[in-house]
């Protein structure tokens, strides 16, 4: 991955440095000053110059159009420079004796006498090591923290330089100041001009994007409209600090929402998937896919955006990480509830349908228990074998090099096909009317990579939902497959949604009765498909 | 309006005889007291009292906003009820508001009373912020006095300063050494007196004779006294310091022209010169004026101020010394022939019908009406510029308020009008920005104060 940054047409832009010294100006006058300053501090002269700082992406923990979270290393060691204008006290007398209670005053006659010097200071020289926190959601604008002491070195040259004492001083003193601006005004500045880029387009954007959902629904895809607003899994909205230390401190609060046996019986199973061992530990307080009802549905619809963050976080971070999106995209779409039921019928035989119909619906932001898509015991013994081939995926923790976008969506719409044989009657497909007509789609998901189902089951069940849409909304599956190097008939999925409807009716039936039936054989037949996920797909069908 | 515990610290030095004016610091002390008085903030009430001759009291409300207050105490091992009056009846206004203040003589005729070792101490606690101030005066010998005040407050770095002095005041010179505790200043200064009586030359007596048993336009000899000084500071810890340099030439009381200051200060470090000046413009009017400029960033500033009393009953606008001076020098019932201002003009010697006429025409009418009042007005006031402590003179109460006001090269205003109604002191004040035409009054203040 690549970011691309225009340096110099930042620079170029005039206005900009206006504004710019606008904000500095009064962000360094904010604060009461010392007594030796006594005017107001103004920035004369301020220059990014050409030589743009060093990013290096460290982690990237959601990625959207309108969403972005991670963290930089940033190196800059340019020509930028600062030139400041104010007036300072220069009799040392006059500065220590304002301070000082009058009633023990030596008061002096006039060896107090002020003396106000014109200074001009030039900052040049920066360097800068930093390691950055970013946050952007077009909705909240730009968050920037840095998480250490930026400023490494810096150059100050004043009108003063001559005299030893004074310069040593200054260059003391304005270190402190600019550590202190860059570690709280520079955040605030840069998220008030964040804000004034983007906040106005944030009404016009929703109502984009319920077209798009109209629009886009043969071409669903989840992270066109990613979750703005977090929510926890007690529904509470998550500021974008929260989210991003959820993210970043390697799921410490997510883990928090996850008891501990839990947590062992998850690590035990991810550790199944990686020996292919058969065992499925069975998890407690867990609501599985199956059981879950329409509500829940609509949270796998939302889920879907999250997904990559929940691939290259640890499983703990998965649930957490599903939860919230979930709720968000339902905040989000709310306005394109009305259109909703439109699309369901349309698509109601896609998957893609039941996407639209789960980020529309809210409900899904109310319910904390989340789904995770396990298996019964028998299903277990499928998805174990199906765990074994998605390994990579479920490993997702340590296999985030697939990370992009492409493999997580495959992940979960392969976890949909696996739930879909195993429960014919498939909450979120009912969701939508038709629960049959899901099943269809998943099923030709589940045929394509029933390797890949493995991982999903873990994740929260949010994230299924999304990929079977995606999957079977633009037939995504053949992406999917390269990178689990499985070439498969991937273009057959693509065939046209009417196609797959109508597959999908027949097969629906059919395909849950066997799944059921044919439970045990499939677990074979899954272990087959680890091989050679084609073959296992041609007998299913 | 000046802090009433402040009145009677004046009244122990008096009480010891001691010169607080020697002192360097005080070379400006007059044209101060014209320029940058302060004016009052909020509502401020203080009630005080000399409760025995050794111990004083007062308590302070004050609100600006927030109310706040402070308690003070005060004991003096002196019994200050002789030097000092402390009803606020009848507290001489002069005495407590008075801005022009004549030079005291060097060699105080009570000076013997600094022998006895007497001791002020003063504290003050002020209440919402706890802050807590100290004082103590102690008189060592009749030339030597130790000074110790102390603040301790929270906000301060170390919970608190210290600041140490100790005056030595020979009478022609006189030096200060000080240690404060805040930066571990330390300081010297020191103020010589030369010429005018300490010179012992020229008897303002002959001066006086000459003056006004002359003929009324010879040009009096200005006789005064000069002083030179200077003070240097030094912080041991911040290694910092400050000097200035400084003279000023002020008339005697037995003076018997305008009485006049004049103040030159320099501050070589940093480039700073000041001129101010003061004269005692009338009886009733003083006028100060001020000039900054530095050598080094060309920065100029002046200022302006002038004090004007209130008779009581009436405003005394033209009430000149210099008329006194004509009233009492013109026994002679005919004044010396003058040339009329047409004579003049004509080059010619007035005629002698006119001549003839101007006793009948001018005597009676200025005569009277002048003659009288101002001669004891004029009388109580030579009576203090002569060093007569006589505040039993009802003359003292002659006033009934003084306005104050001073101006600035930032066109700010300070407006005071100082008075007593009935047994109040008060004092009412504001501070007025004349570049803000649209909210000029930045500040407004209103004093009372009433002690017993």
């Amino acid at each position: 991955m690549a970011f691309n940054f225009n340096w110099s047409p930042l620079a170029a832009d005039a206005e900009f440095y206006k504004r710019a010294q606008e904000l500095l100006t009064s962000a360094l006058n904010k604060y009461p000053k010392p007594p030796i300053i006594v005017d107001d501090i103004l920035v004369t002269e301020f220059n990014l110059g050409s030589v743009p700082p060093d990013l290096e992406i460290l982690e990237i923990g959601d990625l959207a159009e309108d969403r972005f979270r991670g963290i930089f290393k940033m190196c800059y060691s340019g020509d930028a420079f600062l030139t400041l204008r104010t007036r300072v006290q220069a009799n040392p007398l006059n500065t220590y004796l304002s301070a000082k209670p009058t009633f023990t005053s030596p008061q002096p006659l006039a060896a107090s006498a002020g003396l106000t010097i014109p200074l001009s200071i030039t900052l040049s020289e920066i360097k800068l090591s930093a390691f950055i926190i970013l946050v952007f959601s077009k909705q909240k604008g730009l968050t920037l923290v840095f998480r250490n002491d930026p400023l490494e070195s810096l150059k100050v040259s004043s009108t003063f330089d001559s005299i030893q004492f004074v310069r040593d001083y200054l260059q003391r003193t304005i270190e402190g100041q600019l550590r202190n601006l860059m570690m709280d005004e520079l955040p605030a500045i840069i998220h008030k001009l964040s804000l004034r880029l983007w906040c106005p387009d944030q009404i016009p954007r929703d109502e984009e994007i319920v077209k798009e959902n109209v629009e886009n629904e043969a071409v669903v895809d989840p992270f066109a409209n990613p979750p703005v607003e977090a929510v926890d899994s007690h529904g509470h909205v998550l500021d974008a600090n929260d989210i991003a230390s959820l993210s970043l401190d390697c799921g410490s609060g997510a883990q928090s929402l996850f008891s501990q046996k839990n947590m062992l019986r998850l690590a035990a199973l991810t550790d199944s998937h990686r020996t292919l061992s058969l065992f499925t530990p069975g998890i407690r307080d867990a609501m599985f896919r199956a059981w879950a009802g329409p509500t829940e549905r609509h949270d796998g619809g939302v889920s879907t955006p999250v997904v990559a963050p929940t691939l290259y976080r640890m499983p703990s971070t998965h649930g957490s990480s599903t939860i919230y999106t979930f709720t968000d995209t339902g905040s989000m779409d709310q306005g394109s509830l009305p259109s909703r039921p439109s699309m369901v019928h349309l698509n109601s035989a896609t998957a893609g349908l039941t996407l639209g119909a789960g980020r529309h619906s809210r409900n899904l932001r109310k319910k904390k228990t989340r789904v995770v898509n396990l298996r019964r015991p028998k299903t277990a013994s499928e998805t174990n074998s199906d765990m074994g081939d998605t390994i990579t995926d479920t490993v997702s923790v340590t296999a985030p090099i697939s990370e992009p976008i492409l493999p997580t969506s495959i992940p979960e719409e392969i976890e949909e096909d696996t739930i879909l044989p195993r429960v014919p009657s498939w909450v979120r497909l009912n969701g939508d009317n038709r629960p049959t007509l899901t099943r269809a789609p998943l099923n030709m998901d589940i045929y394509n990579e029933p390797i890949i189902t493995d991982g999903v089951p873990l994740t929260a069940s949010d994230k299924v939902p999304s990929n079977r849409s995606e999957r079977a909304m633009r037939g995504a599956a053949s992406p999917r497959r390269p990178d689990f190097t499985h070439p498969e008939p991937a273009n057959s999925d693509t065939s046209s949604v009417m196609l797959e409807q109508a597959w999908i009716m027949k097969m629906a039936d059919e395909i849950a009765r066997r799944v059921y039936d044919e439970k045990q054989r499939k677990e074979k037949l899954w272990e087959e498909g680890d091989d050679a996920p084609p073959p296992a797909y041609q007998p299913t069908q | 309006m000046r802090e009433f515990m402040d009145y009677i610290q004046t009244a122990f030095y008096g009480a010891t005889g001691w010169n607080r004016d020697n002192s360097y610091s005080t070379l400006n002390a007059t044209s101060g007291a014209l320029l940058h008085f302060t004016t009052p903030r909020g509502l401020r009430l203080t009630l005080s009292s000399l409760a025995t001759p050794h111990f004083a009291t007062a308590y302070q409300l004050g609100t600006i906003g927030v109310v706040d207050g402070s308690i003070s105490y005060l004991y003096s091992t002196v019994p200050l009820d002789y030097h000092a009056v402390a009803q606020s009846d009848k507290i001489p206004l002069p005495e407590l508001l008075r801005s022009y203040l004549p030079l005291a003589a060097l060699e105080p005729h009570n000076r013997i009373k600094g022998a006895r070792q007497d001791v002020l101490a003063y504290g003050r606690l002020y209440l919402p912020m706890s802050m807590l101030e100290a004082l103590m005066v102690k008189r060592i010998s009749p030339t030597l006095q130790v000074q110790v005040s102390a603040v301790s407050d929270q906000t301060l770095r170390n919970g608190g300063t210290v600041l140490g002095m100790v005056q030595y005041d020979e009478g022609r010179y006189g030096v200060e050494g000080l240690a404060s505790s805040d930066g571990g200043l330390l300081g010297i200064r020191g103020l010589y007196n030369f010429g005018g009586d300490v010179a012992g030359s020229a008897s303002p007596n002959i001066t006086q004779e000459i003056g006004n048993g002359g003929s009324g336009p010879e040009k009096e000899r200005i006789y005064g006294r000069f002083s030179a000084g200077g003070e240097l500071y030094y912080g041991t810890l911040n290694k910092s310091g400050g000097m200035s340099l400084g003279t000023r030439f002020a008339t005697l009381p037995s003076h018997k022209g305008t009485p006049l200051t004049a103040t030159m200060t320099v501050n070589p470090l940093m480039g700073t010169l000041s001129w101010t000046y003061a004269v005692m413009a009338g009886r009733h009017c003083s006028l100060a004026t001020n000039m900054d400029f530095n050598v080094y960033s060309y920065e100029s500033s002046w200022s302006v101020g002038m004090e004007l009393w209130r008779k009581k009953g009436a405003w005394i606008v033209d009430a000149d010394i210099n008329s006194d001076r004509s009233e009492i020098s013109s026994e002679p019932i005919y004044p010396l022939p003058q040339r009329s201002f047409q004579a003049k003009m004509e080059w010619r010697m007035d005629d002698p019908l006119p001549l003839l006429d101007t006793p009948d025409l001018l005597l009676p009418t200025p005569a009277p009406h002048a003659a009288q009042e101002p001669a004891t007005k004029q009388r109580t006031f030579r009576a203090k510029l002569e060093w007569r402590h006589n505040h039993e003179d009802e003359d003292e109460d002659l006033y009934s308020g003084v306005l104050k006001a001073r101006l600035d090269h930032h066109w700010r205003m300070g407006l005071l009008w100082e008075g007593r109604i009935k047994s109040l002191l008060f004092s009412l004040g504001s501070g007025i920005d004349l570049r803000r035409p649209d909210s000029p009054f930045r500040t407004l203040g209103l004093e009372v104060q009433f002690s017993s």
